[in-house]
């Protein structure tokens, strides 16, 4: 692991110039490669303007916008507030159910509305059982991008069963439209907690199978260890959130610092990169705190099927949306990182604006920083690591 | 290359570690495991997805014996987010006095959230379980009331549904 750090020093050290073997100096020129909108690699319509020496990254500009939707203009021409959340699962429409969450928390902030315990239960068991579909898909994509296929189909096969559970529950397998402002579009059908209960015991020993077969493999170690190594002040100075984070080493996870739904009940913990194969905060650790993510997420599942109360889930509805004039900020934690929304009222039934703070742009910025110095090669892992979302990014 | 032009590799790993063998083999042991398993996949054009009474499909108008349920009261269209609704009224001999004289959805546009299921009165309009949508022009999209309506017998399951869920 060494040998290949000290190589990429060695080659930055003296960019612009390299010297041959009979000591003679000879200068270099830059070059420019396009990667993207279309290429498998960036995830989506992400366009990288690559300045290369040689087979070595000297600049990465991420140009986006391929992908905007205008969600943000959008959603100040519903005819009210409920209609902003079929929008707001096209965002991350890789975790729809935690983007709706964070609009509907922030509406029940604005509006003052308690929400019944059922429907808080019922949130927490569909935010994590999204996560782990959302992990799933970076994981999945993470082994495809560093030349394993086959993880993908395990991760997109247990993907599979949580969409089963969706479905059975809200009808729609993607976007869900299923958390609304004040409580949720249908309650959980009868058969649902066994169905649940019956995933997490058959989904435990998957992560294990998952990280045999992947994570602790010599080869994707070998790939990923060392790669993209984002330190933590780094993480901290570009606002990165979510496993990005924590894979730095930082711990903070809003699911316990800024406290909301009933996250404070259940006994879990965030997961923080150690650096095991590395340097912490490298793109191995961005995969393994995901992977560990997935195993607390099923912990909270199971805590949570075991406790859920009854109660009717369409009783804190409101009739109709019309908040004071005033402007609320609330931020929740999405598989990706911190997803916030600054909602502004004007006093009528439509907001007057409404802003997403959403993770993967956040996450995206920090993409140059860290993929400086290395192989082209390793860009396509550092930019799977950091797990984009288009649909998030550009909105 | 580097400051002495030299490529520095790693030296401390074996032939055996070299070539990653045992790593493909731990692979490929998980990987022939899974042969005797059963199939999770659908060969899918011969064998179909059946979705649940739950999935919220193409949006449909229900009719009883040839008389649409819907009144035309335009909440659907009033609630939908992507204005993919349009529905003009008229007035008919009836018991209900009001039917839609059209009614069209734009199936480009539709988002299949389910809020003009969840909003109407009438349970007229409802989700079905269809999900292979194919058009080869913007026109064909339309889909007007012959293409809309489904009588309530072919719609049972969803009804059903409906009644025990909501």
């Amino acid at each position: 692991m060494n040998g290949s750090k000290t190589l990429l020093t060695s080659y930055v050290s003296q960019p612009g110039e390299i010297k041959t073997s009979s000591g003679k100096t000879l200068r270099t020129d830059e070059m420019i490669i396009n990667m993207g909108p279309q290429h498998p690699s960036t995830h989506g319509v992400l366009r990288l303007e690559i300045v290369v020496d040689g087979e070595i990254i000297v600049d990465v500009i991420p140009h986006i916008g391929y992908l905007h939707r205008c969600f943000e203009k959008h959603a100040e021409h519903m005819t009210n507030y409920q209609q902003v959340i079929p929008y707001a699962d096209r965002m991350d429409y890789v975790a729809a159910m935690n983007m709706e969450q964070g609009y509907a928390v922030a509406m029940e902030r604005m509006l003052k509305i308690e929400v019944p315990e059922r429907v808080e239960y019922i949130r927490v068991i569909m935010a994590e059982l999204q996560r782990i579909a959302s992990h799933l898909v970076a994981v999945g994509t993470f082994g495809i991008d560093a030349g394993a296929f086959t993880p993908f189909l395990y991760a997109f096969h247990d993907r599979e069963r949580i969409l089963d559970l969706f479905e059975m529950t809200c009808g729609a397998r993607l976007l869900y439209n299923y958390i609304w402002v004040g409580g949720l579009s249908h309650d959980l059908p009868p058969q649902f907690i066994d169905k649940a209960k019956e995933f997490c015991k058959y989904y435990r020993p998957r992560i294990k199978e998952f990280n045999d077969l992947l994570t602790y493999n010599e080869i994707f170690v070998k790939r990923t260890a060392n790669v993209g190594v984002l330190p933590k002040d780094v993480a901290i100075n570009y606002a990165c959130s979510g496993p990005m984070l924590r894979a730095s080493g930082v711990n903070w996870d809003l699911r316990r610092d800024d406290p909301y739904s009933v996250y404070d009940r259940f006994e879990w913990e965030p997961q923080v990169g150690k650096g095991e194969m590395g340097t912490v905060g490298d793109t191995w650790d961005r995969h393994i705190v995901r992977m560990r993510e997935i195993e607390q997420s099923v912990n909270i599942i199971e805590q949570a099927l075991a406790g859920i109360p009854e109660g009717n889930v369409q009783a804190a509805i409101p009739k109709r949306i019309r908040p004071e004039r005033g402007e609320i900020y609330a931020r929740t934690e999405a598989p990706r990182g911190e997803i916030g929304y600054y909602i502004v009222s004007d006093g009528s039934t439509t907001p007057f604006r409404v802003k997403a703070r959403s993770p993967a742009f956040v996450n995206l910025s920090v993409l140059p920083e860290i993929s400086r110095g290395a192989m082209l090669a390793d860009l396509v892992l550092i930019a799977a690591g950091v797990d984009i979302v288009l649909g998030e990014v550009d909105r | 290359m580097g400051s002495n032009g030299k490529i520095i590799r790693k030296k401390d790993l074996n032939i055996w570690q070299k070539a990653y063998l045992t790593e493909i083999f731990k692979g490929l042991r998980l990987t022939i495991s899974q042969i005797f398993k059963p199939k999770f996949t659908y060969l899918y054009p011969e064998v179909r997805f059946k979705p649940q009474p739950s999935f919220r499909g193409r949006p449909v108008l229900v009719h009883e014996n040839g008389t649409e349920r819907c009144v035309a009261c335009g909440l659907c269209s009033r609630v939908c987010p992507a204005l993919a609704i349009e529905v003009q009224a008229s007035e008919t001999e009836l018991e209900k006095e009001r039917y839609p004289i059209k009614f069209e959805i734009n199936m480009v546009r539709c988002i299949f959230c389910g809020f003009c299921e969840e909003v109407c009165p009438e349970e007229a309009i409802i989700m079905s379980n269809e999900y292979e949508l194919v058009f080869t022009s913007q026109e064909e999209a339309i889909f007007g009331k012959e293409r809309l309506l489904k009588s309530t017998e072919e719609m049972k399951d969803r009804l059903e549904f409906l009644r025990a869920h909501r």
